[in-house]
């Protein structure tokens, strides 16, 4: 028997020659044995030890083949076809006892390993890892790792690992058996693991095999483990709680931007998804193009910083034709001459007190002159500035006026010591002046390009001001539905229309419109605001905002649009230009079903309604 | 032990563009779900061609900023293979009940052969000598336009969803969270968080989509009207 395995081309090939010597020696020994112990797979160590013990020089190497052998056995029942095979086994064998050869990169060999090899002396241990490394190599290496494979299954493995040391128990054992116990209910514990925790990563895996290992050396090589049991309860608490401990769940802190309004999501459903464009397009409404009617305007002065056309809230146009006033119902189209001034001056401004029933008339050696339109008489004069008034507002019984020389005078009108105020800013012309409609703040504009927002309680400096237009500013509006919102235009040399919040004084919206913007109007129900130009486009554009988007641009007059006014009623805009026409213009329309009360006061409301249905439809 | 680190490598880079792919995919999920869902109004939303559909994408500012924040962050934990689901759970304001929840579950193929590289080696011991690898034949490319296309159906279910999703009364808000891996890195915005599970929710698995590296699934679970 000896000779022929050591024939056995397999082992030459591995090369050891104390393994191969063994090899040889080996099989006479356990044979008898080795059919015993068939049912016990792989228990080498019964018949090793006793021989091995005694020669100790090669004890380990010896060793190990008895473990390879009585692996071995245990499925080859005939000898000879044992031989044959032994070689490779022998290998194996060493490497198996400790599952942390796979980590060295060994995996074949350790995998197979487990069970028996443990059995062996302690001493072994090292060499298995050196050895693999030298035997791995060669054909051989295929059979065995059929073994090897079946046993890996963690299951498996653990239970032959009781299996084993429970036969190692009866026969003489060189190793403590609680050793080769301990192994396997580590295997059993981290083969539960990995049931209980079916996710388990590889590195799970990885973890547990590398306590299995330790706990296999720990027999020979002092070392702390990881308790192997305290895993597998972690993993499997985690999976009772249904939390994967590898994982947190992280919620992005801050809160999520408020939405700008209540949404109702029936609504949203019914809309198809369309682009805003084409909406608007749809809905966009009509601007009647022509004007409403055309008055004749001789002599008006065709002077960007006047302001000779105001509209009053009684429905009657005042308008400044060279040396005199005119009025002009709107009721009754009648019209009447107010005043006429003495030959060495002439009207620089005209505006209609609140309640509609006094117009303030600027003139141009800076006198401020009250009339009573019903009456039809002068109620006073007011001195005070040494140039022309060439823009003049109301905030109830206060008159607000600028002039020529850049200086801005509030006027109580009630009371004799009328100058209440005087605004210092400007260094230039004043021709752009608009009280907010609560009277809580003054906007000017200035030839010096500065626009000043005055909070009303405190004048002596204005609020903000405003350096952005390149040119006189002269139109300036404020918004009705945003009282925070105020319009301002440049003039020729600027061309932009900017948007400021009078609140923080930050610019919110600019336009460039491409030409002299000479006055601008808020619409008081649509949330659109026109502009008049003057050189070179002479028209009226109406705008929305915020979007910005030039609804319709009407080409209104011959030469520049110099002024222009609401009606009461919001719905036409009277435009006067150097052509010495008055137009009036039907653009703010209201729709049939707004009563003229909703879309004056509650402009802001129907225009929200509107935009809803937009919305929805 | 040379050729699993250059198949790492290859498998990087091309993780890059399907984590990039992915975190887009959960960018324009969040507006969609943000609009359908009625979170913010219908005039906040602009359209945007992707995916061969119209998608709606958030024009507010605020919210544009705040998707982009929480994406920034997405983005680099994607990169990394950090998260295993992105949560978007919409929740009433008033009674600050989680109304709605929708998941999507990342798994990363990577990781997975990774599990099942280390498993095979093991079985391999069974294999003939000759069998390939199977971690080579594992996955199949895919085209752009087949990604597309499974994304684009996952966008239609989230549209017809509204159908069968109850009516969301009251004003809602949003909050997104992630399950990332426990050695992620957190930046401070983020905190850790309960689940936002919602109560006796109804569970509606819808479709999912993959790329080459990576696998979402769609779900959305909903409290139940009474």
């Amino acid at each position: 028997m000896a000779t022929p395995l050591v024939s056995t081309p397999v082992k030459t090939h591995h090369g050891i020659f104390s393994t191969k010597m063994a090899g040889g020696r080996m099989p006479l020994t356990p044979s008898p044995r080795g059919r015993r112990d068939s049912v016990a797979s792989n228990n080498s160590s019964p018949f090793t030890p006793p021989r091995h013990d005694s020669e100790t020089a090669k004890e380990h190497v010896r060793s190990v083949y008895g473990g390879n052998l009585s692996s071995y056995f245990a499925k080859s029942v005939s000898r000879t076809s044992r031989a044959y095979r032994e070689s490779p086994k022998s290998n194996i064998a060493r490497v198996r006892k400790s599952p942390k050869h796979l980590e060295l990169g060994a995996s074949d060999w350790s995998l197979t390993g487990t069970g028996p090899s443990s059995t062996q002396s302690p001493s072994k241990e090292r060499l298995r890892k050196e050895i693999p490394g030298r035997t791995r190599v060669g054909k051989t290496t295929v059979r065995i790792a059929h073994n090897a494979g079946d046993r890996f299954i963690p299951n498996r493995s653990a239970s032959e690992g009781l299996v084993t040391s429970g036969a190692a128990k009866p026969e003489e054992n060189q190793r403590p058996k609680t050793s080769g116990g301990d192994g396997s209910s580590v295997l059993a514990s981290a083969a539960s693991a990995f049931d209980i925790g079916g996710r388990g990563t590889d590195e799970d895996l990885t973890a547990a095999l590398e306590n299995l290992g330790l706990e296999d050396d720990e027999s020979s090589s002092s070392y702390t483990k990881p308790a192997p049991d305290a895993v597998a309860y972690e993993s499997s608490l985690a999976n009772a709680c249904g939390v994967n401990l590898n994982t947190r769940i992280l919620a992005f802190k801050p809160p999520p931007p408020e939405s700008s309004k209540p949404i109702d999501l029936r609504a949203q459903y019914n809309r198809p998804l369309k682009t805003a464009k084409s909406q608007s397009a749809q809905f966009r409404r009509r601007v009647q193009t022509a004007p409403e009617r055309v008055l004749d305007a001789p002599g008006l002065l065709d002077d960007y910083y006047l302001n000779l056309l105001d509209w009053s809230s009684g429905n009657q146009v005042a308008i400044g034709l060279e040396r005199s006033v005119y009025v002009w119902s709107a009721d009754s189209g009648s019209v009447s001459c107010l005043l006429e001034t003495s030959p060495d001056t002439y009207i620089s401004s005209v505006k209609w007190s609140g309640d509609g029933a006094y117009v303030g008339v600027g003139l141009g050696t800076g006198e401020v002159q009250i009339w009573d339109v019903e009456e039809g008489t002068k109620l006073r004069s007011m001195y005070g500035h040494e140039s022309r008034v060439g823009v003049m507002g109301w905030s109830k019984h206060t008159l607000s006026t600028g002039a020529r020389s850049g200086l801005v005078f509030n006027h109580d009108v009630r009371i004799a010591q009328h100058k209440v105020a005087e605004l210092v800013s400007h260094t230039s012309e004043v021709c752009g002046l608009e009280w907010r409609s609560d009277g809580a703040q003054l906007a000017t504009g200035g030839n010096d390009n500065l626009v000043n927002i005055w909070d009303a309680r405190s004048l002596s400096a204005p609020k903000f001001t405003k350096t952005n237009h390149r040119a006189a500013v002269k139109a300036l509006s404020w918004c009705p539905w945003q009282l925070n919102l105020l319009a301002t235009g440049g003039g020729s040399y600027d061309r932009h229309i900017h948007f400021w919040n009078t609140t923080t004084g930050a610019r919110t919206n600019s336009i460039d419109t491409g030409s002299q913007v000479t006055s601008l109007r808020w619409s008081n129900h649509y949330r659109e605001i026109v502009s008049s130009s003057g050189f070179p486009d002479n028209s009226l554009s109406i705008w929305s905002y915020p979007t910005l988007v030039r609804n319709v641009e009407i080409p209104a007059h011959e030469t520049r649009v110099l002024h222009s006014c609401l009606s009461p009623d919001g719905q036409l805009l009277a435009t006067a230009a150097a052509d010495e026409s008055l137009k009036f213009w039907k653009i703010f329309e209201r729709k049939p079903g707004t009563s003229a009360s909703a879309s004056r006061e509650g402009g802001v409301g129907s225009k929200a309604q509107m935009t809803k249905s937009m919305t929805i439809r | 032990m040379s050729a699993p680190k250059e198949k790492s490598k290859v498998h990087k880079l091309s993780l890059k563009g399907s984590s990039k792919l992915v975190a887009e995919f959960f960018e324009y999920s969040i507006n969609s779900i943000l609009f359908q869902r009625g979170v913010y109004p219908p005039e906040d939303f602009t359209t945007v061609k992707k995916y061969g559909l119209n998608m709606l994408v958030t024009a507010d500012d605020q919210v544009k900023a705040y998707i982009k924040k929480i994406m920034s962050q997405l983005n680099k934990w994607m990169l990394g293979g950090k998260i295993s689901k992105l949560v978007v759970v919409i929740t009433d304001k008033e009674s600050e009940e989680h109304v709605e929840r929708w998941q999507f579950d990342v798994q990363i193929h990577g990781k997975h052969t990774k599990v099942l590289s280390s498993r095979k080696t093991a079985d391999k011991e069974n294999d003939a000598p000759g069998a390939p690898e199977p971690q080579a034949a594992g996955t199949v490319e895919k085209t752009e336009k087949e990604i597309q296309d499974e994304i684009q159906a996952i966008f239609r279910q989230i549209t017809a969803s509204v159908t069968f999703l109850p009516v969301l009364d009251g004003d809602c808000t949003f909050n997104v969270l992630v399950y990332a891996d426990a050695d992620s890195e957190v930046p401070v915005e983020w905190g850790d968080s309960d689940a936002k599970e919602i109560k006796d929710a109804e569970k509606v698995q819808l479709r999912s989509f993959s790329t080459n590296n990576h696998r979402v699934e769609t779900m959305v679970s909903y409290r139940l009207a009474n």
